[in-house]
């Protein structure tokens, strides 16, 4: 582990610790609703200040507190082009499985290549702890995931281009 | 079909403007001039303090009185930049981070937060160090009040 994940990983789990308080919040626009303020934008007071936390250019995380829900938006290190690809890949495959991981946005924030809507629901229904847990350790197996995919797409690569250039021998 | 892009709440005198958020008048609380030049005057004083080596009190010095609200943004940048070179010259401890007051640290965090949300302009190693030790010593609580602060520097 180099020596700024860590104080990274930190400050983004303390951070959403503080974050994390929602309750329960109908819109003060429409009667009868219930939307995630964050996401509706309907009444500017309930929405708090966003915050960033970067570790380098490449790699940040913005989360964007409100009353009864929080939005995290994850930009994960693309050092080269086929890290790009494999990024935009894995992501897609997981937010076209949104509904599987509960709180998983379908879309990205622009600028960002995923992201999170947690809501005062799912906070009653599941351990603040074990949310924060969940971001920090996905954000931990993001960067393995795909760099674990980068070298076995080049192994693969030099396999297929051996045993193509072999009929030349 | 152009109507069902109009705002409609925008219209409704209970509306609530950006501006309306701030407890001062217009959301403007200092005068952008007088902020700035109250800032280059800072920035002198910091400046000194820094060379002799004072690093505490150049970091206390550097914190206060920032400035807030609307149209202030230059004034805003330029504090930035001077809160950034005291946390780049000074290691971060959490004694020192205790020693400051709570509004102090909350200023300081705010700082921090502003600083990280420009990677290219500022080491965000050093400013994670930094939020590590303050979050040390003021809690969780101090960055619920930069998250819920409408002052924001």
């Amino acid at each position: 582990m180099s020596n700024t994940l860590r104080p990274y990983l930190a400050a983004v789990r303390s951070t959403l610790t503080a974050a994390l308080c929602l309750e329960n919040f109908s819109s003060q626009v429409v009667e009868r609703h219930n939307k995630p303020e964050v996401e509706a934008r309907s009444s500017s007071e309930v929405v708090m200040n966003p915050l960033i936390i970067s570790r380098n250019e490449n790699e940040k995380v913005m989360i964007e507190p409100s009353v009864n829900s929080i939005r995290i938006s994850i930009k994960i290190k693309q050092a080269d082009e086929i890290e790009t690809i494999l990024c935009k890949k894995f992501t897609r495959f997981m937010m076209l499985r949104a509904e599987n991981f509960i709180i998983l946005r379908r879309k990205p924030i622009d600028g960002y290549n995923i992201s999170f809507l947690i809501t005062n629901f799912h906070t009653e229904q599941m351990y603040k702890h074990k949310l924060v847990d969940f971001i920090i350790q996905f954000m931990e197996e993001v960067d393995k995931e795909i760099s674990e995919m980068k070298l076995s797409l080049n192994a693969r690569a030099r396999i297929v281009a051996e045993s193509y250039l072999s009929q030349f021998d | 079909m152009s109507f069902r892009s109009i705002d409609v709440d925008a219209l409704d005198e209970d509306i609530l403007h950006q501006d309306e958020l701030f407890v001062f008048s217009n959301g403007i609380e200092i005068d952008p001039e007088t902020a700035l030049n109250d800032v280059k005057t800072k920035e002198v004083d910091v400046r000194n303090f820094l060379t002799r080596g004072e690093t505490t009190t150049a970091l206390i010095k550097a914190i206060e009185n920032p400035p807030y609200g609307l149209h202030t943004s230059e004034a805003k940048d330029r504090n930035t930049q001077i809160v950034m070179d005291v946390l780049n010259s000074t290691k971060a401890t959490v004694d020192l981070t205790k020693s400051l007051s709570t509004e102090q640290q909350d200023i300081l965090m705010k700082y921090i937060y502003r600083g990280m949300a420009s990677p290219d302009l500022y080491n965000s190693a050093v400013l994670l160090n930094w939020h590590e030790k303050l979050t040390e010593a003021a809690g969780v609580g101090c960055i619920v009040r930069v998250i819920t602060d409408r002052k924001t520097v």
